[in-house]
């Protein structure tokens, strides 16, 4: 018990002392979970929007694919990234291994298929609702999409973050394919994996009390924006 | 100003699914011009109806014809009960139906949100909006159109006697200027006030088109008779 409250004050002085490892952490973090999100975001939500209001043959084959793709094991995507980007691999070639860039990569592949189911659910409700009625006013098929797409974009700020709250968190894979090396590819998460491992707590502890805080942010903005912007019966939820 | 249309000829439209006829063998030919008001039970095949008219669905067989290229159904515009609401102000929700907003269409938006008693409410959003309000809305959205042809399925059911006193009062001042209006109501009493002729519909058949004062006063097919003095109930009817 003793040991936690002393790491739990030393990761405190860390936090309020700006400590500069820490921050190099934090910093290199964010840009690869935003880096990363924002990606997702550009190829998940027309994929979604778009697998929600055209019908095409194969599209239930490719909805499945994608839902399934949720349950993807991160370590699994590390290791696929990993033999890919490794010397020997097919891409290998461009020497991103063990670089912040193939841990994009592997953030990307991991939440893209995320963002791209809620974005679909998201985009389905609204489009059975709206169907006939855009279909009357004979409202052509770009400007229903962007009407799908404006009104919903109070969920989609709630689907990118879901996808942020899921890379920020992300362990497995980019340990795999960043190597958890020191001022380079080190993030909050394997930072945290290798102090434990050490028995430098109070810096793990410091790291972590940062995770769960925008863990905690994260969920309450979304909360958030679902009580102040989402009337659960205008959206038939 | 009045303007006369041609009249519109359905011929034996059907619609079916499964194999089930929910509109089966139609054939009519409804006066161009005033409000037709379509009644019968639930599950009858009014909305069906409805939606063959403004081309939602597609009959099995048979057309309907217009006898005029600017006066027909590809002109035309639908209310329904529930009306759908874009998340955005009440403005946007009227001028979002239109390809090119013109300055006088806004201007022409700002006069309809007054006649339909929802002056001040313009840049509210337009789900805060009462749920009589929101049919208003839906409706002054449908006459931002112009539509030569209004299609509206029991646009007053489940909302205040104000907005319902608002829609008639328009839909009469737009039948007279030669709009024409397909009205779906179970009201009998709305239908009187409203109706210029009466279409009636049971099982999915049309047993009588005939002009509202004589419908009323002695409609031809019992059914109807049943129908208007309230003996027929839905459950009657979809059995």
């Amino acid at each position: 018990m003793g040991q936690i409250t002393e790491s739990f004050l030393e990761a405190f002085i860390l936090i309020l002392s700006l400590d500069t490892e820490l921050f190099e952490i934090l910093y290199l973090s964010f840009e690869i979970t935003i880096v990363a999100v924002i990606i997702s975001s550009i190829i998940g939500i027309p994929i979604g929007t778009i697998l929600a209001c055209t019908r095409f043959y194969f599209r239930k084959a490719i909805i499945s694919i994608f839902f399934s793709l949720m349950g993807l094991p991160p370590v699994v995507v590390g290791l696929f990234v990993y033999l890919i980007f490794s010397r020997s691999g097919t891409l290998g070639w461009l020497g991103l291994l063990y670089s912040p860039t193939v841990m994009i990569i592997a953030q990307v592949i991991i939440i893209t298929p995320i963002i791209c189911c809620l974005t679909f659910q998201t985009i389905e409700s609204l489009y059975l609702k709206y169907r006939e009625f855009f279909l009357s006013f004979h409202i052509g098929k770009v400007k229903a999409i962007r009407a799908y797409i404006f009104d919903s974009r109070f969920e989609l700020v709630t689907v990118i973050l879901a996808g942020f709250g899921r890379s920020i968190s992300e362990v497995g894979a980019i340990i795999i394919v960043g190597g958890n090396i020191d001022h380079l590819t080190r993030v909050m998460t394997t930072a945290i994996a290798l102090e434990t491992s050490k028995g430098n707590l109070s810096l793990a502890m410091g790291l972590g009390i940062i995770l769960l805080l925008i863990a905690v942010f994260v969920n309450a903005t979304m909360i958030f924006i679902k009580n102040k912007f989402l009337n659960p019966s205008d959206q038939g939820l | 100003m009045f303007k006369e249309n041609p009249s519109i000829n359905i011929r034996d439209i059907s619609y079916s699914i499964d194999g089930k006829y929910l509109l089966n063998k139609t054939r009519l030919k409804i006066s161009g011009n005033g409000i037709t008001v379509v009644l019968g039970a639930n599950g009858a095949g009014k909305t069906i109806f409805l939606k063959l008219l403004s081309g939602l669905l597609k009959a099995g067989n048979g057309e309907i014809k217009t006898g005029s290229k600017d006066f027909s159904f590809r002109n035309s515009a639908m209310v329904s009960q529930e009306p759908i609401i874009l998340r955005r102000s009440v403005m946007s929700n009227i001028l979002f139906v239109l390809n090119k907003v013109q300055p006088h269409q806004k201007i022409m938006a700002s006069e309809l949100i007054d006649t339909l008693g929802l002056s001040g409410k313009n840049n509210q959003s337009a789900l805060t909006l009462s749920a009589g309000e929101k049919q208003r809305l839906s409706l002054a959205r449908a006459l931002i159109t112009q539509p030569r042809i209004l299609l509206l399925d029991e646009p007053t059911a489940n909302i205040e006697p104000t907005s319902t006193i608002y829609i008639e009062k328009v839909l009469a001042k737009k039948s007279s200027s030669g709009t024409k209006i397909f009205f779906v109501t179970h009201d009998i009493n709305q239908a009187k006030r409203l109706a210029n002729d009466i279409i009636y519909v049971e099982n999915g058949k049309v047993l009588e088109y005939t002009n509202s004062s004589v419908f009323f006063k002695k409609p031809i097919t019992v059914n109807a008779q049943k129908y208007i003095s309230g003996i027929i109930s839905d459950a009657q009817t979809n059995n």
